[in-house]
């Protein structure tokens, strides 16, 4: 497969061309990557605000942002020890559905619990010490949260979605922590992470320490505004969950004690992150295990995708402690996800040449010529 | 500070220009002296105020120049000799009361100094008082020697009560901060009573064309006064007109050109009215006229008016001066500015100095100095106060902005991490915010944030303060309170508790003011930088109206003063970054205490232990906890500072 690789990866840049190629051009995705490493660069309320000027020239800020170049092969071989397959969907052993067997974390969470479930076992199984995820703040808003217990992990159960700087999190850490982590991301967020793997950034907390690595399922994010949308029109500080779902549903729901309340997705479109519409994957290809709904079919449960052994074995944990229950998914159900994800592709694809005028410049992405004309047909 | 009544007439002393003109009103037996401090007029009142229990008079700090300029007024009514002292931007506070009195008149001898500062060295704006003078139409007189300084404000007195107006001096900041000699004089024994004489009031029909009247009275003395004098040939090629200080510049320069025999020099003192008949008489002495003054050509249109009014007597002089170029209309001057000038006007070549041996100098003093852009001082709580205010603007964004007034913490763009884009006048900070807060109602949306001292706010931000809660204007003001009128030299106001003469006085609190004036009031210590700036945002992102944020911080130099520094605060090098990628030199490019320094060969930052005032807020700032404070002990004292040079040394060896 034919790729510009490594050669334009040597790419000598900083804050400046951040702002010029990436935040300003609207295609940051607020992941917190950047942010929170220096004293320069901060996430704050849906912004990334550069403080005082830094006047380096070479800058892991823009290095590791996954808006810049990444180099495919290289970063699907640290994980998966084979090249970037320019597949629907990723690599992946095994798909199916599960929830957790804890009816208190499925009232609490997002659709099965999945996630919850996960780390709860992973951290009484020492596997990590903490978890690098997202919590609300009083006002509604995510933000990256270092768990440390059960029950903390509970309190960030549910999706915001808002998008969260989850990574800012990760790079507030001490440098000296030794401590094991997890970590739990949409799939730019979890891209981020691995870019900051392969080639782990100085004067930070070690990125190695990432233990575990979640990605949940993703189609867009609501920014630029929504959450002054939302104060406007719902009541937030009694809103206990955020939901999208899926068809026949096109609304966008708002959940407190006293019951639901929703928009039409239609009169939020304009909140889309526009960063979203020039992302390519939906399910976090980059991840040890991704999760995502069960959709309607299966309402309660997710979809859940293992890609690798850590993935493989924290499944097989939970199962044997009696924390998780999984069911076989229907062919047609893989066959759905498949379509959806190559939808986004699609999407992206189209959306960066329009923005380039070149079907040779897709901008950050790395795929080949080849790849663009079998998916775009 | 020389005590200024000593008793030795005939003496000669040393003494600044200030202190001169505070000798001059002892000596014409002043009562009353009131003064709002102002570079560089600020060491006038001190040096009254330090003898005047001795000397039975009253010396006071008032809250602003009208102030100072209203109670003279009224001890001047009540019989008794009174100056009010300020510099050049007080002069524009007063003039309202000033364009008023001018039209009733004085009871004893009334005086108004005021000192400008041409550069300007230490002031908002440059500008020359001189033509207030004119407008206000009263006489005005300018000291060319420090001798003067105190003959002039002496003599002042006499004329203000004989001519029944305010008078006025202008000095300029190097006549009032030099020294040079002054013999003195002898000091009246006066036992001051007061009484107003009710008989005061309108006098006459017209008070304007009294005054016209007493103008002229002033002038027909000034032809005759010792305070204009001419030094030179009979017929000179060049005859210089100077005052003020540059009357000494042209001295210096004839004299370093061996021009005696050429150029005449005439030194006016009596500079409004021009005394006309002395002025005609002198302008004969040559074909060619420079003038020779700072900032305005006040004298030099006083003489081409007066010159448009005498008879056709053959051509008048060739004009030289500002008009021609020759003189800037800008910036103080000294002696090489009238050398090139005169060089140019008589086709002649005289080098004030060795290029190469100029640049020499220059070098070799620049090889002493750190270079760096204008600042605060080392422990300065504005400069913590400005770093909130800063995050606070970045993180809620809208392109906020700082409106200031004057004082240290307006410190302009660096100083202030360019936060403040205005910076006008006295209570100018708040004023400003004030008008952009009622804006919403077109479309504005950037948070600003008025800046204003804590001398300030008594002295002018008070009317903005309660025009913005009358008229509905979403403002957000902090109050730098620092318990001192810093930038002009620690002069007490009404927060502190003490007045001018060091006596305890009543304390007007800032917070109740605010209070009562119906804004909201959160006090802050700056030097928690974190709680600071969550404060700031909160009030900009959450709150509405009128909101006070009041940065509750002595001034360092004071604490100073008084007590040894709180930290010992020294840089650990195995944790300083330094230019590497996740700080890039923060403490040293961006947070800039001059206490923070810079290692070239190790790349990291140092601590300077001599400049350092050991406040520790720049713990807080380095983003790597690199920088490390330790109590300050004066046992651990030599300990605690080895310490970070020791591990610097270590780390340079590797
Ligand atoms: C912005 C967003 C878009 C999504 N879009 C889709 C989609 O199109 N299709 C689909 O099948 N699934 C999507 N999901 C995933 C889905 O909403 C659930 O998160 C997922 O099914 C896991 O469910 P759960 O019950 O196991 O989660 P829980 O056990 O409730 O755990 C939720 C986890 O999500 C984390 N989280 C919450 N909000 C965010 C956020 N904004 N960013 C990053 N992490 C967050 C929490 O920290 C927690 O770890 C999306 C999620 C997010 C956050
Ligand atoms: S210090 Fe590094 S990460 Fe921070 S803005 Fe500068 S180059 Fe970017
Ligand atoms: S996408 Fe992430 S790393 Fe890139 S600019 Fe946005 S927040 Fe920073
Ligand atoms: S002391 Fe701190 S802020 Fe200063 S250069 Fe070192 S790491 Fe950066």
């Amino acid at each position: 497969m034919e790729r510009r690789g490594a050669a334009t990866a040597v790419e000598v840049k900083a804050s400046k061309e951040l702002f010029k190629e990436i935040i300003n051009a609207g295609l940051c995705s607020l992941c917190g990557g950047c942010s929170g490493s220096c004293p320069y660069l901060v996430s704050y309320k849906g912004r990334v605000i550069l403080m005082d000027n830094c006047n380096l020239a070479d800058g892991q800020c823009h290095e590791y942002c996954w808006r810049t170049y990444s180099d495919l092969d290289a970063l699907n071989q640290k994980v998966f020890g084979v090249p970037y397959g320019e597949s629907e969907m990723g690599v992946f052993k095994e798909v199916f559905l599960a929830r957790s067997k804890d009816p208190d974390i499925r009232r609490r969470s997002q659709d099965g619990g999945t996630v919850t479930t996960l780390l709860t076992v992973a951290l009484a199984e020492k596997m990590i010490d903490a978890v690098v995820e997202t919590k609300l703040d009083a006002d509604k808003r995510p933000h990256g949260f270092l768990a440390r217990s059960k029950k903390e992990i509970l309190e960030c159960a549910g999706a915001s979605y808002e998008p969260s700087p989850v990574l800012e999190t990760l790079n507030h850490l001490p440098k000296d922590s030794t401590d094991k982590l997890g970590f739990v991301g949409v799939p730019c967020q979890v891209s981020c992470l691995r870019k900051m793997q392969l080639n782990p950034p100085r004067n930070r907390v070690n990125v190695d320490n990432v233990k575990l690595v979640i990605g949940l399922f993703c189609g867009w994010t609501l920014a630029q505004g929504f959450h002054e949308f939302m104060k406007e029109h719902f009541d937030l500080s009694n809103a206990i969950k955020f939901d999208v779902p899926h068809s026949p549903f096109h609304t966008y729901d708002v959940y407190t004690e006293s019951g639901k309340q929703s928009v039409e997705l239609e009169d939020i479109r304009s909140y889309i992150n526009t960063a979203c519409s020039y992302c390519f994957d939906m399910t976090a290809e980059f991840a040890d295990i991704s999760v995502g709904s069960g959709r309607t079919a299966f309402k309660g449960w997710n979809t859940v995708v293992v890609r690798n052994k850590t993935g493989a074995k924290l499944v097989e944990k939970a199962k044997a402690k009696g924390a998780l229950e999984t069911q076989a998914i229907p062919e047609e159900s893989i066959t759905n996800l498949k379509r959806a994800s190559l939808g986004k592709k699609k999407r992206t694809l189209e959306n960066l040449i329009a923005l380039s005028g070149s079907k040779k410049d897709l901008g950050y992405l790395d795929v080949s010529q080849d790849f663009i004309t079998r998916f775009l047909s | 500070m020389p005590d200024i009544d000593v008793n030795a007439p005939g003496t000669t002393v040393l003494w600044m220009g200030n202190e001169g003109i505070a000798r001059g009103a002892l000596e014409a037996g002043v009562g009353f002296a009131s003064a709002y401090p102002g570079t560089p007029s600020s060491e006038i009142l001190p040096a009254i105020a330090e003898v005047a229990k001795r000397m039975g008079i009253y010396a006071e700090w008032a809250v602003n120049e009208m102030v100072a300029m209203e109670s003279a007024t009224a001890a001047s009514l009540a019989g008794i000799r009174s100056i009010a002292i300020m510099k050049q931007n007080g002069v524009n506070v007063v003039s309202d009361f000033l364009a008023n009195l001018v039209m009733r008149g004085i009871g004893k001898g009334l005086v108004l100094i005021c000192a400008d500062d041409p550069g300007p060295h230490n002031s908002s704006n440059e500008q020359d008082t001189r033509p207030v003078a004119k407008w206000l139409d009263i006489p005005l007189l300018e000291p060319g020697d420090f001798q003067e300084a105190k003959d002039m404000t002496k003599w002042l007195f006499d004329l203000a009560e004989e001519i029944n107006t305010i008078c006025m001096l202008r000095t300029v900041g190097k006549i009032a901060h030099t020294r040079g000699n002054i013999k003195l004089g002898e000091l009246p024994v006066v036992e001051h009573k007061a009484h107003f004489a009710a008989s005061y009031g309108f006098r006459g029909a017209g008070p304007h064309a009294e005054l016209h009247k007493k103008l002229a009275k002033a002038q027909e003395k000034f032809e005759s006064s010792p305070f204009n004098l001419y030094i030179g040939p009979d017929k000179a090629e060049l005859l210089i007109i100077a005052c003020g200080a540059s009357w000494l510049y042209s001295q210096e320069a004839v004299r370093l050109m061996n021009l005696q025999d050429k150029v005449g020099l005439l030194k006016m003192g009596t500079i409004y009215p021009l005394p006309e008949k002395f002025m005609e008489k002198h302008l004969k002495k040559a074909s060619k006229v420079l003038f020779v003054e700072e900032v305005h050509p006040f004298v030099e249109q006083g003489v081409m008016e007066l010159v448009g009014t005498l008879p056709p007597s053959g051509p008048h002089p060739v004009f030289y001066g500002k008009r021609s170029g020759h003189i800037p209309a800008y910036g103080d001057l000294d002696p090489s500015v009238v050398i090139k000038a005169i060089n140019s006007i008589m086709g002649l070549n005289y080098q004030t100095r060795d290029a190469e041996y100029d640049k020499k100098v220059k070098a070799l003093a620049q090889s002493y100095v750190t270079a760096r852009s204008g600042t605060l001082c080392p422990g300065c709580p504005h400069k913590a106060s400005h770093w909130a205010i800063h995050r606070a603007l970045q993180l809620t964004g809208h392109e906020g902005f700082g409106t200031s007034d004057i004082g240290c913490y307006g410190g302009g763009g660096v100083g202030s991490f360019g936060i403040t884009k205005t910076h006008f006048c006295m209570g100018g900070g708040i004023g400003v915010a004030n008008g952009f807060g009622k804006l919403g109602r077109f479309g504005f949306d950037q948070p600003v944030v008025a800046f204003c001292g804590d001398s300030t706010f008594y002295h002018a931000a008070i009317p903005g303060l309660i025009d913005a809660v009358y008229n509905g204007s979403n403002v957000l003001m902090v109050i730098f309170d620092n318990s001192a009128t810093s930038m002009t030299g620690f002069q007490p106001h009404p927060g502190t508790g003490r007045n001018a003469m060091g006596e305890p006085a009543a304390t007007v609190s800032i917070e109740a003011v605010c209070k009562a004036i119906g804004a909201q009031v959160v006090i802050c210590d700056p030097f928690e930088l974190k709680k600071t700036t969550d404060t700031l945002v909160d009030m900009i992102e959450n709150k509405t109206g009128v909101r006070v944020v009041i940065m509750d911080r002595e001034c360092e130099l004071i604490r100073a003063r008084r007590e040894e520094p709180p930290y010992r605060v020294y840089v650990d090098p195995e944790k300083c970054l330094g230019e590497d990628c996740g700080c890039d030199m923060f403490c040293n490019r961006v947070f800039l205490c001059t206490g923070l320094t810079w290692n070239r060969q190790t790349g990291k930052a140092e601590i300077d232990d001599v400049i350092c005032a050991g406040c520790g807020v720049c713990v807080d700032v380095c983003p790597h906890g690199a920088i490390i404070k330790e109590p300050y002990t004066a046992k651990g004292k030599e300990k605690v500072a080895v310490k970070g040079k020791e591990k610097l040394k270590e780390v340079a060896a590797r």
